[in-house]
């Protein structure tokens, strides 16, 4: 059993406000993923939970008990470091036993736990080794090995593929997937890469310079995103954001064609979010669109994405089949598919509901 | 072409290491060799004798009086090893942790702490002779001062008290060393595998032993193995404040007091006899390099690649 509460946390270090009032809950068995840029105080927060850094203001409160001023090793919590952090002097079982024995179990206890972590993890041939034996992958899942041994309520995982390679990565991710499964303890995650949000968190907490942005399931972030940073953040590649003018149901860009909708908000001034299968390329130069330049195409195989410069500088991305590629410099005109566009508001960014106030 | 670039090489190979292996040569090789060769003789003076054997070596460790003077100074080198072992080593080990933890005042203390390494051991000597002055002392006007004037005694002057009196002095001049060698190895170790050992327990005590020490046992190595060259090479600081007999009573006399007494001779006795000096330094030299090595090959097989 774990639920979280963070109430209103803030964190500084000296005079460098890092967290600016944190406030989420986390259910049981609930798999978070904590996602934003570098320097957005993902870790920071992940530090606080952990009980590794003191917070500044505000509450953490664990099924019921405050934690602010319970040592990290009382917290009934388990975290996996972006360098592994195993022991160096001591070989795999001593990394496992190491955590257990101090919690006060008994040898058998002790012996079961690894037993059963090293075979849900594959690591009984590995028991006898040094982490300096084992390659990155297997460091990883004996860091891993060493927090399920202590059986925390709460597993914390930092960056934990970042130094895996990208074959490595995709495999681990998926083992990650399936361990939270088989043993269904509360997981917060935190990356940079929204891939990795996306394909494994029941709940993503999107943050940007010390503040939560948006709280929501994949599908929620990537269907109605609360404002332009999440709109940008989540998405592969990027959701393009035009600035456009108003006149009537007609939304132009500075001489760059136009596109009109059946519906908009009501605001004099408002962003256009164009998901990259959300648009069309024609050739047509005449078409009633949007005017752009091809500048690249990337080609995947199974479909292609191409890379066009909008009239007013904006770089657009739109999918298209790879039966279907455009020359760099070739001119093009984009046609927008009204149900699928998102609108914000030019002001702060905001997402703009139809039909709402406005 | 490329054959005369390598003969360019191999001059300048040459002229870079001729020098240093000649200097080496002339001063340290040849003295040891020569030494070696001096204890196998009779010495009058300056004058060689005849070749004896072992005779001298004989002599040292088993006639009297000499085999008492060996054994004593011996007896003090291994109190003097061990009491730094713990003053110096031990408190270095301390401080060292206690700067790593960046506790209020580590940049002060970091320069505080070292700073007496760099006195020379004359200054040091003879500011602790100050010190342990029985009358003007700042060790006795401080015990006065504070009610306990019971404790006040001349430091250097009785057999009890002499010797860790000096002992004391060495510690706080070279506790910085081995501060400054631990302190470089704890800042090795990546801050992720501390902050993973606060995840696992909060006891001080089982972070130190169980992964920080572990972790430094290169810098344990070399600090070791310095520390005991260093105490039974001991020379300077007991000359100056015990003098060369080891003053009172033989009580600091160490074997590095001992052999330059016996070589060179001294005020009160007058005498002196090389080949009995130089059996003392093969012996001294021997031990040193004997035990050394078993530490350092000992202790290398406890390191950790971090």
């Amino acid at each position: 059993m774990a639920q979280l509460s963070l109430r209103g946390i803030k964190k500084r270090f000296r005079d460098t406000a890092v967290l600016h009032g944190i406030d989420l809950e986390i259910g049981d068995r609930e798999f978070v993923v904590f996602v934003g840029p570098s320097g957005c105080g993902k870790s920071t927060l992940l530090r606080l939970i952990a009980g590794l850094d003191p917070i500044t203001e505000g509450e953490f409160v664990l099924n019921g008990t405050r934690m602010n001023d319970v040592a990290p090793s009382r917290r009934g919590i388990a975290m996996v470091f972006q360098s592994y952090a195993l022991y160096p002097h001591m070989d795999v079982y001593e990394n496992m036993a190491f955590g257990a024995r101090l919690m006060g179990l008994d040898k058998a206890e002790v012996e079961r736990r690894i037993a059963e972590a090293a075979q849900m993890l594959k690591l009984d041939a590995l028991l006898k080794r040094r982490p300096r034996e084992l390659s990155g992958g297997q460091r990883q899942r004996v860091a891993i090995g060493r927090a399920l041994v202590r059986k925390p309520d709460v597993f914390l995982l930092d960056e934990p593929l970042s130094n895996l390679d990208a074959a490595l990565r995709s495999e681990v991710r998926l083992e990650i997937a399936k361990l939270h499964r088989e043993i269904g303890g509360t997981m917060i995650y935190v990356t940079h890469d929204q891939v990795e949000a996306m394909t494994l968190a029941d709940k993503i907490v999107v943050m940007n310079s010390g503040r939560i942005e948006q709280v929501g399931s994949p599908r929620e972030l990537y269907e109605t995103p609360a404002n332009v940073f999440v709109a940008g953040f989540i998405g592969s590649p990027r959701m393009t954001l035009v600035d456009v003018t108003r006149d009537g149901n007609r939304l132009g860009i500075a001489n760059g064609g136009s596109v009109v909708m059946s519906a908009l908000p009501q605001v004099p001034a408002l962003k256009l979010g164009l998901r990259p299968d959300s648009v069309r390329l024609v050739r047509d130069a005449d078409a009633e669109g949007l005017r752009a330049v091809v500048e690249y195409t990337e080609y995947l195989g199974d479909n292609a994405f191409v890379y066009a410069r909008l009239a007013d500088g904006t770089l657009l991305s739109a999918r298209t089949t790879p039966n279907d590629l455009f020359a760099p410099d070739e001119a093009v005109t984009v046609q927008v598919d009204p149900a699928s566009t998102h609108f914000f508001s030019a002001e702060d960014g905001r997402r703009l509901v139809l039909g709402g106030a406005g | 072409m490329p054959k005369l670039r390598m003969t360019g090489r191999g001059l300048w190979i040459t002229a870079l290491i001729v020098p240093p292996l000649a200097f080496v040569a002339l001063f340290v090789v040849y003295p040891i060799i020569s030494a070696f060769a001096y204890a196998f003789f009779d010495w009058q003076g300056l004058k060689r004798g005849a070749f004896v054997g072992l005779d001298n070596f004989h002599t040292v460790l088993f006639v009297e009086p000499y085999r008492s003077w060996t054994l004593n100074a011996f007896k003090n080198n291994i109190i003097v090893f061990f009491a730094l072992m713990v003053l110096q080593n031990g408190l270095g080990f301390i401080l060292a942790y206690a700067l790593w933890r960046e506790l209020p005042g580590a940049r002060f203390h970091r320069i505080a702490v070292f700073l007496p390494v760099v006195l020379s051991t004359i200054i040091v000597a003879y500011l602790f002779k100050l010190f342990y002055h029985p009358l003007f002392g700042v060790v006795n006007i401080t015990l006065r001062n504070v009610g306990l004037g019971w404790m006040a005694q001349p430091w250097l002057g009785q057999s009890g008290t002499a010797l860790w009196s000096i002992i004391a002095a060495q510690a706080w001049h070279m506790v910085g060393f081995p501060t400054l060698v631990f302190l470089a190895g704890m800042q090795r170790i990546p801050g992720e595998i501390l902050d993973a050992v606060r995840m696992e327990t909060e006891s001080e005590w089982v972070k130190i032993s169980k992964i920080v020490w572990p972790l430094v046992a290169p810098s344990a190595t070399i600090v070791f193995t310095l520390l005991f060259v260093g105490a039974f090479n001991w020379f300077e600081l007991p000359y100056i404040m015990g003098g060369l007999d080891g003053s009172p009573f033989g009580s600091t006399d160490v074997l590095g007091l001992y052999f330059y007494r016996t070589a060179f001779g001294n005020v009160s006795a007058g005498q002196q006899d090389f080949g009995l000096g130089s059996a003392l330094a093969v012996l001294i030299f021997l031990f040193i390099a004997v035990i050394a090595s078993v530490i350092t090959v000992r202790l290398r097989a406890r390191e950790i690649q971090i």
